[in-house]
């Protein structure tokens, strides 16, 4: 075959393959490594089977949607510090309002959970575009403000929901089974299916734009302020699945304030090693949900491996600084080489 | 006290009728604005609970605005080179178990130790920022994520048994002088004031701490290395925090993982609500001071209003929020 090909072309064969190294290698390498965590997390247990694959994906599915919230913001320029608390305010609200209610109602009020978490967030988004004042402050004040409301809608942990919602995010009416399917679907078709949307359509790349540069953006005719709203509004559906998940995993709901910060928190850490810039119009938000899945996976590893799960903090802590160091060098690098 | 309110009144009353004069004036001297709403503050404070300047009111107050203070003077410093410091309140509570653990060798000793561990972490974090140029928000979220890990495995191991603070430091961080009126952690908390905003107004690393947040590109022109700034910056934030976290374990008078978790978000509402700006350059201590009683006197009153924590987080948003807005209409105004 080498002998076949004419220079030209195989000159342009390598450079396509350095391009989708250079524009999807970050987020194969994120997956590659999720697949060798759980790769050796096989060998560290006795027993690996349906039952620990259906425990991996439906315990991550907050993180995953999570990170998909954070991801949306951080392209489009901004910072999301409310999303944490956007999942808590969902989830006391979903707990609250499923309790003892039939499986269709608790549907209803799932999507009416999901719809209502985007317009909130909208509304903040709007508020950033047009006050601007820096996301920082904003996300800041509506993560006090979400975490408030959600202690008032549930004071202290409880709520329910349905069998069958439970379903549909853990594989099991009971929220303990074998039954990978369901939990493997709802990581999947909306990661995929939001990151096609944010990389294939107008509206989509229009965030991707404002966080590039809102200017230039705002000089090609792209309208900055909606692009805003629409990137806040859909990270906060996300964040409002994410409290949905939640509901359906645990049976119940957590106003807690810790819960806010640390899904917060944990939502930054995915976005940075999931290969999204911080400062916006970089990053695929693909690599962002395998990067919750590897912070998840940390602490199941860790037990394994006779560790005190709490190292997995400081390892989840020591890797995003890895990270930003790396990629720091290597942006001065590509800087002195042009 | 009421001629204040009244003189409140008149300047909004002043300022509504498209009088571009009084809001201008004003949106040029935020410290006024920020004292009127602190009076304010207080005289519906006092309308709610006529007891309040009396001695507890105004001592619990003090008491809990001292280590917000403190803590809100780290995050003004490190705003105004564009910076942000997460790590605060995990810095705290380790100084907090640090001094508690060394507190048999002897008191200064134990103390000494708590806040050099304090600067260190800190000059860790100007070390990301500043030479390897990794966002703050990230750096000191990392931080902090690997502090938590490190304390909660060190809790039942290395610092076993650390749980009590001495007599001393329960005294300097929950006592009270002069009539139980003033706690000592306020007197700790002025004389960070006063370092802190002669130190930006007066010294050379003041003023290179203004001229790298203000424009980054023309401060390296001129001479500064940013990064030095930035590594001393942040060591001085964590050597603050560790002030704060020892007032905050002698108030408390003991120590646990969640030592200061509640202060982290309050510091940086306060530096937010004195006006200093989040995109560097723009601030000062001064502003920072009122932010801090602001919040204070909010929470004071908000507990004689029977407010649950939850009403508390919603009221602290809305005005963090409002302020916010206020500011950036102002800032358009002036240009």
């Amino acid at each position: 075959m080498s002998s076949e090909t004419s220079a030209p072309v195989r000159r342009g064969r390598a450079a396509s393959v350095r391009r989708w190294v250079r524009r999807r290698g970050w987020t194969a390498g994120v997956w590659l490594l999720l697949l060798a965590l759980i790769g050796w997390y096989t060998t560290l247990i006795p027993e690996f089977g349906e039952f620990e694959i259906t425990s991996i994906a439906k315990n991550s599915l907050p993180s995953v949607y999570l990170a998909l919230a954070q991801g949306v913001v951080v392209i489009s320029g901004g910072v999301d510090l409310g999303a944490g608390g956007l999942m808590v305010l969902s989830n006391s609200t979903a707990a609250a309002l499923m309790e003892g209610q039939p499986p269709e109602v608790t549907v209803l009020i799932a999507l009416a959970v999901v719809a209502g978490a985007a317009l909130l967030n909208g509304f903040v988004g709007w508020v950033i575009a047009v006050s601007r004042i820096p996301d920082i402050v904003v996300t800041l004040a509506t993560l006090f403000i979400f975490t408030g409301v959600a202690l008032m809608v549930l004071p202290s942990p409880g709520g329910g929901t349905s069998g069958q919602l439970r379903y549909a995010f853990t594989g099991s009416t009971t929220g303990i089974g074998t039954n990978f399917g369901p939990s493997l679907i709802a990581i999947a078709v909306p990661t995929l299916l939001f990151a096609a949307w944010l990389t294939r359509t107008r509206t989509g790349l229009s965030i991707y734009a404002i966080g590039s540069d809102d200017h230039a953006a705002y000089l090609s005719g792209v309208r900055v302020v909606r692009a805003k709203v629409t990137a806040y509004a859909t990270g906060g559906g996300f964040a409002g699945l994410a409290g949905v998940a939640l509901t359906a995993i645990a049976n119940s709901g957590d106003p807690r304030f810790d819960n806010a910060v640390n899904g917060t928190l944990n939502s930054l850490a995915a976005v940075v090693l999931g290969g999204i810039l911080l400062g916006g119009g970089v990053g695929s938000v693909v690599g962002a949900a395998g990067a919750g899945i590897i912070f998840f996976t940390l602490s199941p590893i860790l037990t394994a491996m006779g560790i005190d799960p709490n190292t997995a903090q400081v390892v989840r802590g020591g890797v995003i600084v890895a990270v930003m160091v790396v990629a720091g060098l290597l942006q001065l690098r590509r800087w002195r080489t042009q | 006290m009421t001629e204040t309110e009244t003189s409140v009144r008149d300047d909004r009353a002043g300022a509504r009728p498209a009088e571009a004069g009084w809001a201008g004036y004003l949106s040029e001297r935020p410290l006024l604005v920020l004292g009127a709403v602190l009076a304010l503050l207080v005289v519906v404070t006092v309308a709610i609970e006529p007891g309040y300047l009396s001695v507890r009111g105004v001592r619990n107050t003090l008491l809990l605005a001292a280590p917000v203070g403190i803590l809100a003077a780290a995050q003004t410093v490190l705003m105004l080179t564009r910076g942000i410091d997460i790590s605060v309140a995990m810095v705290a509570t380790l100084a907090g178990y640090v001094v508690g653990s060394q507190a048999g060798t002897g008191l200064a000793y134990s103390i000494v130790v708590g806040l050099l561990v304090g600067a260190l972490i800190g000059a860790v974090n100007g070390v990301g920022v500043g030479v390897f140029r990794v966002h703050p928000l990230i750096m000191t979220l990392a931080m902090s994520a690997i502090l938590l890990g490190l304390l909660s495995q060190w809790a039942p191991t290395i610092f076993r048994g650390v749980t009590a603070v001495p007599p001393f430091l329960r005294t300097v961080g929950g006592g009270s002088f002069a009539g139980h009126l003033i706690p000592y952690n306020a007197l700790v908390w002025a004389a960070v004031a006063v370092v802190v905003i002669l130190g930006l107004r007066r010294s050379g690393l003041g003023r290179m701490i203004y001229a790298v947040g203000d424009n980054p590109t023309a401060a390296r022109l001129a001479g500064v290395r940013e990064w030095q700034v930035l590594l001393v910056v942040y060591a001085i934030s964590g050597l603050l925090a560790a002030v704060a976290g020892v007032l905050i374990a002698g108030q408390v008078g003991s120590v646990d993982l969640r030592l200061a978790e509640e202060f982290l978000l309050p510091s940086v509402a306060a530096a937010v609500i004195g006006g200093t700006s989040l995109f560097g350059g723009v601030g000062s201590y001064s502003g920072t001071i009122f932010g801090a009683l602001i919040l204070g006197v909010l929470n004071t009153m908000l507990t004689f209003l029977n407010a649950t924590q939850a009403m508390k987080q919603v009221v602290f948003g809305v005005i963090v929020l409002g302020l916010a807005w206020a500011y950036a209409a102002a800032q358009r105004r002036t240009g």
